[in-house]
């Protein structure tokens, strides 16, 4: 048996942000790398070698001394892998490969900043800080060539710019990950099957109504129906302000397979809206039972079991509820 | 003209955007509500062909005037494998995926005027219109 390696998150990350080695390409022509550019940042390597440790500190330092870059600095355990890490990559500014491997080292930081919460904007002053203490220490390194100096490091800021693109992208995907993490979970919500009583459901369906969701919302049905052995289904669309086709096709399946399994469907709150876009389209809905509001078809769903609807009103005594 | 709005159509969440991008366009635009749903239905037919068939695509949504009316044009656009045989395609019925192939001329009939170009190997263009009543 092979042995299993397992994914880091880093990895998984780059994965899921298709960090490949063809878009980290394009993210260096995005900030104009040249050949040239390798030679220079070649030039000034051991100025920012000889001071990684230095270089770090300015960062750090900065975090810790204004309040929004303290949510990280506070943080004993963290700000030490930090600062590894930010070692690690001052080393790699200047190492001259800057493929997927070097892209991918930067979304460890970039997790570690959302983790904690440290907005992109302080990350972004700490580090401009930083690059201007590059930036001093190769100006003074050849005082004699200052328009050299400044190419080169102009070169490295490239490299700078090419990180931010990748942190920047890194936190956003996080963040909308978040986002994602909670759609589903409003799909999964959104499609309630309730029991009302013995044998008859209600599926109230809420919102937009996409493939996916109509997947969904087949499949929860189907399972309650087995669970509750149920006979009758009310499925209200009251809420739904369009269907298109593709939609309807879906939910007219679930109706033919909601009978398959024993249980005949009553669809409630069709707007008039949906209803002509529906026809329009030339969707027939004949085969269905609709019935105008949810009351109307609770009533026809209790007079299918074979419950009577009986008032509590004595005046009304025995009269069947009436819709409305 | 100004009004007018590019939703790139990727995935199926792209098409919920197209459709509320377009409810929106056309209640600006005076539409009443039957008729931004009609037009919803319209956007969401064209963009789901985009998504299941060329992969990706736009959809243009833009308020047009002609003579004094006024009214909403769709234009959806993509660099997919084309349409064979248009005419085909424009039947009730007809599906290459599975459905109820109701999506093309449905869409026609929910709108003022509409039109199919399409070439193999280069893409399919829908362009679509409905006039203020
Ligand atoms: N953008 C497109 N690119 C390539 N082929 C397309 C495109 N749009 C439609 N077609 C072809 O035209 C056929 C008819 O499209 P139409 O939308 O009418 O029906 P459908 O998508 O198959 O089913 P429905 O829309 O009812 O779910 C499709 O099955 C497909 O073969
Ligand atoms: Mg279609």
């Amino acid at each position: 048996m092979t042995d299993l390696v397992k994914e880091s998150s880093t990895q998984i990350l780059a994965r899921e942000m298709a960090l490949t080695e063809q878009s980290v390409e394009r993210r260096r022509r995005i900030v104009g790398l040249e050949p040239d550019d390798l030679a220079r940042i070649a030039g000034i390597r051991e100025v920012v070698l000889a001071q990684v440790d230095h270089f770090a500190s300015v960062f750090f330092d900065y975090l810790s001394g204004i309040e929004e870059g303290r949510v990280l600095t506070n943080n004993r355990a963290l700000t030490e892998r930090a600062r590894e890490l930010k070692r690690s990559h001052l080393i790699a500014m200047v190492g001259g490969d800057y493929g997927r491997a070097y892209a991918e080292q930067r979304l460890e930081l970039a997790v570690l900043y959302g983790r904690v919460g440290l907005e992109l904007r302080v990350f972004i002053a700490a580090f401009h800080r930083l690059l201007r203490s590059i930036g001093e220490a190769v100006m003074k390194s050849t005082p004699q060539a200052p328009l050299e100096a400044f190419a080169s490091f102009m070169a490295l800021k490239k490299i700078a710019f090419f990180d931010i693109g990748v942190i920047v992208d890194a936190v956003v995907f996080e963040r909308e990950r978040v986002i994602r993490q909670q759609q589903d979970a409003i799909r999964e919500l959104s499609t309630p099957v309730l029991q009302v009583r013995a044998r008859l459901l209600l599926l109230p369906i809420i919102g937009v109504i996409d493939t996916h969701r109509a997947r969904l919302i087949t499949d929860s049905l189907l399972k309650a129906i087995r669970a509750n052995r149920a006979k009758v289904v009310v499925m209200d669309v009251t809420g739904v302000a369009t269907i298109d086709s593709k939609v309807a096709n879906h939910l007219m399946q679930t109706v033919t397979a909601a009978k398959l399994m024993g249980a005949s469907v009553i669809v409630t709150g069709l707007s008039a809206e949906v209803a002509q876009s529906l026809v329009a389209l030339g969707i027939d809905l004949t085969t269905l039972n609709t019935i105008g509001d949810l009351q109307g078809g609770m009533d026809e769903a209790e007079r299918a079991l074979g419950y009577r609807v009986v008032s509590m009103d004595p005046r009304r005594d025995g009269a069947p509820l009436s819709p409305g | 003209m100004s009004d007018s709005v590019v939703v790139p159509i990727e995935r199926e969440t792209d098409i919920v955007c197209a459709r509320q991008k377009g409810r929106a366009l056309a209640a600006a635009a005076g539409f009443l509500s039957t008729d931004q749903t009609l037009l919803a239905t319209a956007i969401s037919e064209v963009a789901r062909n985009i998504v299941s068939y060329a992969g990706k695509g736009t959809v243009t949504l833009q308020t047009v005037q002609e003579g004094g009316r006024r009214g909403l044009s769709i234009v959806a656009s993509d660099n997919g494998p084309g349409i064979e045989n248009v005419e085909l395609a424009m039947r009730d019925g007809y599906s290459t995926g599975k459905s109820l192939g109701l999506g093309l001329p449905g869409a026609k009939r929910l709108m003022d005027s509409f039109a199919l170009e399409s070439v193999v190997g280069v893409g399919t263009k829908v362009t679509m219109t409905k006039w203020l009543r």
